[in-house]
């Protein structure tokens, strides 16, 4: 796993937090400065006794042909260095789209029944968009979903990850055997730890819920189950309930990339439709605009 | 998954487009579309074609919007409601050369002040030209679809800034001080508050103790009725103690009190008889002049307009050197001040006056032609007619009566058969008269029968003798009826009932007045007589001023008269020539005609006889010329006429018909303002111009301009400020101020907390000149600090709009046309 500025937030060190800081505050700042200037210059245009819809107004709609774009470019496979960039691109834009909707609107919600269904498309474009945002740098900030998982090998590693834990469970202690004392049944503890709570754990994918809060009481559960078995066996047990453990922690990882994943790939079921839905509103709106406009441009 | 969702992009998107087409078709017009409500204002608009004029009425005709056309055309459909002059969409509406005058004046106030960054960087980074250049669309300012309790209205400074030379950012910042606020304009009414407070109310009080004089300033002004207007009281409360003797007259010391309307002017007539100009009879006792409104008047045709043209700055009395060109302009002139006098007696009044060119052509009201002409008793101008001009009419319709020898007290070149009344005619002169020269071809009332002899006062009131004489020789006139200029044909009853009734103002001397009056008195017993005279002899009326060879005969004929036989006759005068002196003058109108003939033709019938029949009686009817030659004599008196018609009025005096104003608002002299001032620009020459400067000369009669200042509006004459200051007057400016808010909180300085007296100002030198701009107020201009004491940041309202008004020349509601609902 490749050290990321994200990485760095999470657990690197101190330079490499400084910097993303930084870079994130730099990009936040010229957000908010550009946005500025988006409602200084709209104001001064309005003061020119102009129309300021149809300044802000052609901003934004630019800024969402802008974005339009990104999705025609990652359609025609670029290459993953310039799908990145453009998606950066695509990302800094859209915070200034949002600053272009807000003057555009005048900062009010809208009073009729088409100006709502715009408002309501870009609204949720926006959210969705945010949405996505957030699970890409989720992804990345708490480092729980590696980079080559792809949500379509998740249960194939799933399996390999149950079977691995099931031949955990099935390998006993040969020693146990060879001393006539009647041993304690540490397997047996371990076979009950399976079967009341690993067992059902590695079937499927679990905690659905519980991912997509960022929630890992689950996980801390099954590991707590498992360190407290792990008090009273031998060390060979041990050894394994540690591997077990390990398992556990895996399979939870995947269940996060699974539920991660999916989200990663159902807001942009959102994102893209009603995109394209917003750009039939849009052209209609432009189009009645124009069609009404009483000579203000 | 990626051709999924691309699967369900593309339905989404086809989704979209259905459900919005099926939304529009659906739907109830194109309200769908609309971005917000109206304002409440307009809430009852459900047409968007109303106000977005491409769009029209189908469901999908909104799409021509999008074609270009006119971009003003919505902007005028918003002028189908808000009336707005034809400068609506210049900036404030305003006339182009308005907002050139303005932005030289604020270009060089603009160079003293600094422009805040926003405004520098908008009027570089959004130059107002582009908009401005094509005119201002209603919607840069009033966004519709806001909302229903969105303000039209509100517009924020920096909008105003934003075409504005002078940018500042607040009043409380750098707004410019006040230039001359509020008197940049001068006061309608001349009044000098100094002189006023300092000199005549101290003065008159002195003088009269009991005099209330104004003690506060809300005596004079108050501004309860109209809150833009601080208002002055009228004249009749506060001036007319001290003015109204001003405007009537009455405390003139010199020269005529009343208003020279209509004059004989005095013609030399002794060039005129050598250079054997015909001119007919014109008195020689006249040395007055043409009057400003007698030119104005006759310049209402090509003939007249050249006639005053050719004999201006010639002096009348004196033609030795008149060229023959300027003989015959006098002798026209003279004809066509005859044709004046006969057109206001024989047409009407208002026929004459309503004519007259108001400047663009426009034909005069009727209220004005009313005003203009005061109601001008015909009987004045008969009265003058018959006493200056006794044959006229015979002039008019024959050409000018000649003798050979000329009468004393006329022209050389004319004879009058009848003397005047205060030129009267020498027996002999009317003996000659009589027998060596025909009667004209008249428009006469009835015909004398021959060897009837009848002398007639010109200036006298219709007298009985001649109306029953006429009566009976009506049936001969029916026979043989006379035609009028018009083509008109009247019967002698007619002719004759039209003089009834009437009664002549008073004119000429108190000597004269009392002369009729005395004659009038005598007469009376004879009227019987007199109406039964066969064959009667009219001898010469006694004037007011006879003359010491004419007074002898008067006296003898007034006592024959006395004795009841018949005056000696002046020389045969003829029927017809006494006739056209008195009655043929006197048509009636249309209504009096068919008045006088229900009137006349009743005794004519009761008497059982026909209009042929009458005549032989008339003939054989004994005549009472002592009666009817018989002179008025006056009662006892010392009043002038000018005196006589001391509240304002009509009276003659010598040549002159003169008009004394009534009083404050005289409509007679404003009237004649009124027509006269679009056509008289400062050092005009015209005889409107004329005209107007009579009546707003320093001694003028009726002293309008004492008080009523006149501006010289250019390119559009003079105007005489009659009206008061009004919501009306001040369309067209750019500041409004309100009083009654900032009534209470002034200190006790009172109004002159805000108008301080400046007594030592030239207030008076502003009205020595035309331009109502150029002003020295009597007051110090309110000071910008003094409003900026409450109107700051955070205490009232500093915007712009408080104080400045958008629409300088204000938007107006039309009345709707609403059709009366048939029966």
């Amino acid at each position: 796993m490749r050290a990321r500025a994200s990485d760095a937030l999470i657990g690197g060190s101190g330079l490499a937090v400084a910097g993303y800081v930084i870079n994130r505050a730099v990009l936040g700042l010229l957000i908010a400065a550009l946005s500025g200037g988006l409602f200084w210059l709209v104001w001064i245009y309005g003061n020119g006794l102009r129309d300021p819809r149809y300044l802000d107004g052609w901003v934004l709609a630019g800024g969402m042909a802008l974005q339009v774009c990104f999705h025609i470019v990652k359609t025609f496979s670029v290459s993953p260095k310039s799908a990145t960039r453009w998606r950066k691109i695509h990302i800094f834009a859209g915070y200034l789209v949002i600053a272009a909707f807000i003057s555009h609107s005048d900062f009010t919600l809208p009073d009729s029944g088409f100006e709502w269904a715009l408002w309501t498309g870009f609204v949720l474009v926006t959210l969705s968009g945010i949405l996505g945002t957030y699970l890409a740098w989720s992804q990345r900030a708490k480092s729980r979903v590696d980079e080559g998982i792809s949500y379509d090998r998740i249960p194939a590693l799933r399996a390999e990850l149950e079977i691995a834990f099931l031949r955990a469970i099935a390998e006993t202690d040969p020693s146990a055997a060879a001393i006539d004392l009647p041993g304690l049944p540490h397997d047996a503890w371990i076979t009950e730890l399976y079967s009341t709570h690993l067992g059902d754990f590695f079937q499927g994918p679990r905690n659905f819920t519980a991912h997509l809060i960022g929630s890992q009481r689950p996980l801390k559960r099954l590991t707590g189950a498992i360190d407290n078995l792990s008090r009273y066996v031998d060390q060979p047990r041990q050894a394994k309930l540690a591997y077990i453990k390990t398992l556990v922690a895996e399979k939870d990882r995947l269940d996060f990339a699974r539920v991660s994943l999916g989200l990663t790939r159902g807001w942009l079921f959102v994102h893209v439709p009603v995109t394209y839905a917003l750009i039939v509103l849009t052209v209609l709106h432009v189009l009645v605009v124009y069609a009404f406009s009483s000579g203000v441009w | 998954m990626a051709s999924r969702r691309d699967q369900l992009t593309v339905l989404l998107a086809l989704v979209t487009a259905i459900c919005l087409g099926s939304a529009i078709f659906f739907s109830n017009g194109t309200q769908l579309l609309m971005p917000g409500p109206l304002t409440s204002g307009h809430a009852a608009i459900e047409n968007c074609n109303a106000c977005h004029t491409k769009s029209g009425s189908n469901k999908l005709s909104w799409l021509h919007g999008l074609v270009a056309a006119d971009p003003l055309a919505d902007s005028k459909a918003c002028l189908t409601c808000h009336k707005m002059p034809a400068t609506a969409f210049n900036p404030h509406g305003a006339a182009a050369e308005v907002l050139e005058q303005s932005t030289r004046r604020l270009t060089r106030i603009a160079a003293g002040t600094t422009a805040p960054r926003s405004a520098v960087a908008q009027s570089i980074a959004f130059p107002m030209k582009d908009v401005i250049a094509g005119g201002l669309y209603c919607a840069t300012c009033h966004q519709e679809h806001q909302g229903a309790s969105f303000n039209l209205h509100k517009i924020s400074s920096e909008k105003c800034r934003s075409c504005h030379v002078v940018k500042f950012d607040s009043f409380d910042g750098d707004h410019p001080a006040f230039e001359n606020y509020p008197f940049k304009r001068r006061t309608r009414i001349i009044y000098d508050h100094a002189s006023h407070s300092g000199k005549y109310y101290p003065d008159l009080a002195k003088k009269d103790p009991a005099t209330r004089t104004p003690a506060t300033c809300s005596a004079c002004h108050n501004s309860n009725n109209d809150r833009r207007v601080m208002a002055v009281a009228p004249f009749d409360q506060i001036c007319a103690s001290c003015h109204l003797g001003q405007i009537i007259g009455k405390e003139r010391v010199s020269g005529p009190k009343g208003i020279a309307f209509l004059t004989l002017p005095g013609l030399d007539l002794e060039t005129l008889k050598k250079k054997n100009a015909s001119i007919g009879e014109w008195p020689d006792g006249s040395d007055a002049a043409l009057t400003p409104f007698m030119k104005l008047i006759m310049n209402r045709n090509e003939k007249g307009r050249g006639l005053v043209k050719a004999v201006d700055g010639l002096n009348l009395l004196d033609l030795a050197t008149a060229s023959d060109s300027q003989i015959k302009a006098v002798t026209d002139l003279a004809w066509e001040i005859k044709g004046l006098f006969h057109a206001l007696i024989k047409g009407k009044a208002s026929d004459v006056l309503g004519n007259l060119s108001a400047g663009d052509g426009a034909k005069l009201n009727t209220a004005l032609i009313s005003d203009l002409t005061a109601g001008i008793p015909r009987d004045a101008v008969i009265g003058a007619q018959q006493e200056w001009l006794p044959n006229l009419a015979a002039e008019m319709t024959g050409g000018p009566v000649t003798l050979p020898e000329a009468p004393s007290g006329s022209n050389a070149v004319q004879a009058v058969p009848i003397p005047s009344p205060q030129e009267p005619q020498s027996a002999a002169a009317v003996e000659t008269n009589s027998s060596d020269s025909e009667p004209p071809e008249t428009e006469s009332v009835g015909t004398e029968p021959a060897g009837a002899e009848k002398t007639v006062c010109a200036d006298e009131p219709p007298r009985a003798e001649n109306i029953a004489a006429t009566d009976e020789v009506a049936p001969d006139s029916e026979d043989e009826p006379e035609t009028g200029e018009s083509g008109e044909t009247l019967s002698a009853e007619e002719q004759l009932a039209a003089v009834k009734g009437r009664l002549p103002l008073p004119n000429g001397t108190p000597r004269a007045i009392k002369t009729r009056i005395e004659n009038a008195r005598k007469k009376k017993p004879h009227e019987e007589a007199e109406a039964k005279a066969e064959g009667a002899k009219v001898v010469p009326c006694t004037d007011e001023q006879p003359r010491p060879d004419a007074a002898g005969e008067t006296e003898a004929a007034e006592a024959n008269a006395n004795e009841g036989t018949e005056a000696p006759s002046a020389g045969g005068q003829a029927a017809a020539d006494t006739t056209e002196q008195f009655d043929d003058l006197l048509f009636p109108t249309g209504s009096e005609k068919a008045g006088r003939t229900e009137e006349a033709d009743p005794a004519s019938k009761t008497e059982g006889k026909t209009p042929a029949d009458a005549l032989p009686e008339a003939n054989t009817a004994p005549p009472a010329p002592q009666v009817q030659a018989a002179p008025t004599t006056g009662i006892e008196s010392d009043v002038d006429p000018e005196t006589w018609a001391e509240y304002g009025g009509w009276y003659r005096q010598d040549y002159t018909l003169y008009y004394r104003p009534t009083g404050h608002k005289d409509k007679f002299v404003q009237s004649w303002l009124v027509l006269t001032w679009p056509q008289a620009p400062t050092g005009g020459t015209s005889p409107a111009a004329a005209v107007f400067d009579y009546l707003i000369g320093k001694d003028a009669q009726g002293s309008c301009t004492k008080c009523h200042s006149v501006d010289d509006i250019r390119g559009k004459g003079r105007v005489v400020n009659f009206s008061p200051a009004s919501v009306a007057n001040k369309h067209g400016r750019f500041t409004h101020f309100i009083h009654e808010p900032h009534m209470g909180i002034m200190d006790n300085r009172g109004c002159l907390t805000c108008h301080d007296l400046e007594r030592n100002r030239p207030y008076l030198k502003s009205y020595e000149q035309g331009n109502a701009w150029k002003f020295t107020a009597n007051f110090g201009a309110v000071k910008k600090e003094l409003c900026q004491g409450c109107h700051t940041s955070g205490v009232a309202r500093q915007d712009c709009l408080l104080c400045h008004k958008y629409h300088v020349n204000g938007v107006a509601t039309p009345v709707m046309n609403t059709k009366i609902p048939a029966q």
